[in-house]
């Protein structure tokens, strides 16, 4: 297997602060990563850098064969990697279900021109994002389908982190990065989360994922490779036995006297 | 905004019906607005509108029902729009200024639909439209007077113009957001004006003079406009114009609104981070928000300066830019049918109040702040994109 992402020797400094200070690791198609790691470890900003939303102090990330090291958010998103937010981001005045079609942005082709003077084209572009959304808007857990003419502002904690994940999957993204995406929900609601996330790799096993979690259950459900980073830092890497097992890992958690204890 | 799309959808009669009524009502109001002599009657007018637009307010289902009414009939509707439009001049008749008003509030319909393309879809504070709006008069006014440019041709020229001049101010702006992008808009609209006064080849701040009147098929804009016997007065042929130009501007705020380039908007409007995420081009979006507003309001431009056949810097100060940006907030935000309503009723109000003599900026003030507070969205809010509901 090729390797889908390839991050090499990533820095960020913020003036003084080293936020990811080199981290490398590879991924490949149809692999689910977990990043785990304190608060503040620098896990966001690592996604932040693979996205495009920083350049790398240093470093390179590669994804499908090409550089996309400071490549602009919005190219990224083209070449097939798509995101969600720790807080998440929908665009709260606007339908779920638009929420869902700007998703499609990079799939959709309808320029100025195309829209003023071929407008039936335009339409039938429209009509086929709405049938894709709608079909997306039911493939998740929660009925998000029955609430998509609702302001996306207005949802629940838990749909507005379905609705994301809804958005992100829009874009045909062939790396789905999710930044916590069990964070306000219930046990119930992140089962059935990680019951989603199994589903889409079983309808798309190439679909490649990484998930900055939390929630050890959510992990725990996606074991076979697990990384973890503090003060931006990678500290461990391998399946979740080892990781867990790693006492820098358990110091970082945990603090050195109980990871002593 | 929260609830659900209304289930059933009114009947073929009912929303027929509505249709027709509705768009009578509003056109005799209208009428009646116009003819209203005394500070009476205005007050008058004024307060039905106000107990207008509290009851939708109150009663957000009537707008369910125009909408939904709109869309079972939409043939109808604009065919009954087009009749109430192309039979107005027959009832004001040889009343120019009613004509007149009607012309400029047209006039600022088109500019009024062109910001709310960045200040409604993008939430762009672009303080500049009355700039492109001088740049289209000029133009075309300039091309008219010194080469003999037909208006039909100086149209699409000025808008070009127009347009190169919204990518200028776009570009810088790309870097620049919220107040500081208002500020850079401020000064190009300024600058613009200040320009046009000191040019020598725009006539500095005498302006332009004797821009000759468009003529089409060798009828001259400036003669009476005779229809089935009926003769109009020469307002008429710009009335007309200046209709045709508001139907494009709805035209194009529609298919844009309703492509993949107003949900883009609308997504940078949101939340630019998001925006960028989903990989929409934030920064090109903006300067197309800016292209497309300039050349719409070139269009303006143009015929108002055949219209009125004599511009100067002082039409196109940077009170006109903020006129207009009342005109889409009063009227509301992304909403087309608002941002016109808004338009009318900011050009004709002041005409009316002239009643009240030295308080008529102050009743005008004491006027928008009301139905602000009436309708603190605008008097015809945003809605939702209806996508049907198949499946």
């Amino acid at each position: 297997m090729s390797a889908l992402l390839d991050v090499k020797g990533v820095t960020m400094r913020f003036g003084g602060l080293v936020a990811v200070n080199d981290v490398g690791f590879s991924l490949a198609k149809g692999e689910v990563l977990a990043v785990i790691g304190p608060n503040g470890a620098g896990k966001s900003t690592l996604f932040n850098v693979i996205t495009g939303v920083y350049r790398p102090t240093a470093g390179k990330v590669s994804f499908d064969g090409a550089d996309i090291t400071g490549k602009p958010a919005y190219e990224v998103v083209e070449r097939g990697i798509a995101r969600t937010f720790q807080s998440s981001r929908l665009f709260s005045d606007l339908s779920v279900l638009d929420n869902v079609i700007i998703g499609m942005h990079t799939r959709t082709k309808t320029g100025v021109l195309d829209a003023l003077f071929r407008p039936g084209a335009s339409k039938r572009e429209m009509a086929a994002c709405v049938e894709k959304a709608e079909a997306l808007l039911k493939a998740g857990s929660g009925d998000l389908h029955a609430q998509r003419y609702r302001p996306a502002g207005t949802l629940a904690q838990a749909d507005r982190r379905r609705l994301e994940i809804a958005r992100a999957l829009a874009s045909e993204p062939k790396l789905l990065l999710l930044d916590e995406p069990s964070v306000g929900m219930d046990e119930v609601e992140t089962d059935a989360l990680v019951a989603d996330i199994k589903r889409l790799r079983s309808k798309n096993p190439d679909l490649s994922v990484i998930l900055i979690e939390h929630d050890m259950r959510v992990v725990e459900a996606f074991p076979t490779h697990v990384m973890c980073i503090d003060y931006g830092s990678r500290i461990a890497e391998g399946n979740f036995e080892t990781v867990r097992a790693d006492p820098r890992v358990q110091e970082a958690y945990l603090g050195k006297a109980a990871a002593h204890a | 905004m929260e609830r659900p799309m209304p289930s059933g959808a009114p009947s073929v009669a009912t929303a027929s019906l509505f249709v027709v009524a509705s768009q009578l009502a509003g056109a005799v109001f209208l009428y009646l607005v116009l003819k209203a002599e005394g500070g009476w009657q205005v007050i008058g007018l004024l307060a039905l509108l106000g107990a207008g637009f509290f009851l939708l307010e109150k009663k957000p289902r009537i707008a369910d029902l125009a909408m939904a009414s709109m869309a079972r009939v939409p043939l109808l509707a604009v065919a009954m729009a087009a009749v109430v439009v192309l039979a107005f001049p027959f009832a004001v008749g040889s009343n120019t200024y009613m004509l007149h008003l009607l012309i400029v509030a047209q006039l600022y319909a088109v500019l009024a639909l062109a910001l709310n393309f960045q200040l409604g879809s993008a939430n762009i504070p672009n303080f500049a439209t009355g700039a492109s709006y001088g740049i289209g008069a000029y133009v075309s006014a300039l091309l008219a007077i010194n080469f003999g440019v037909s208006f039909w041709l100086t149209l699409p020229v000025a808008a070009l113009a127009a347009t190169l001049f919204g990518f200028l101010i776009g570009i810088p702006s790309m870097r620049t957001r919220d107040t500081y992008l208002a500020l850079v808009t401020i000064a190009f609209g300024v600058v613009v004006q200040q320009l046009l006064n000191n040019f020598d080849f725009t006539g500095g701040p005498n302006g332009l003079v004797g821009i000759p009147a468009p003529s089409l098929f060798g009828h001259s804009f400036a003669d009476p406009l005779v229809i089935f016997g009926h003769k109009l007065p020469s307002q008429a042929n710009f009335y007309y114009l200046a209709a045709a130009l508001v139907a494009v501007a709805i035209v194009t705020a529609r298919r844009l609104h309703g492509s993949r380039i107003g949900l883009a908007w609308n997504a940078l409007r949101a939340d630019e981070i998001a925006a960028r995420a989903q990989g929409i081009n934030v920064a090109w979006y903006k300067v197309l928000a800016f292209a497309v507003d300039a050349f719409l309001a070139a269009f303006a431009g143009t015929i108002y300066a055949f219209y009125v056949s004599y511009i100067s810097p002082d039409n196109f100060t940077f009170l006109v830019s903020v006129t207009i940006m009342t005109m889409v907030i009063v009227g509301g935000m992304d909403n087309i049918f608002g941002v016109i309503v808004g338009a009318f009723l900011l050009t004709i109000l002041p005409e009316k109040l002239r009643a009240f003599s030295d308080y008529r900026l102050l009743f005008f003030g004491i006027v928008i702040i009301g139905f602000l507070m009436i309708r603190p969205q605008g008097l015809f809010p945003q809605r939702m994109r209806d996508y049907g509901s198949h499946s």
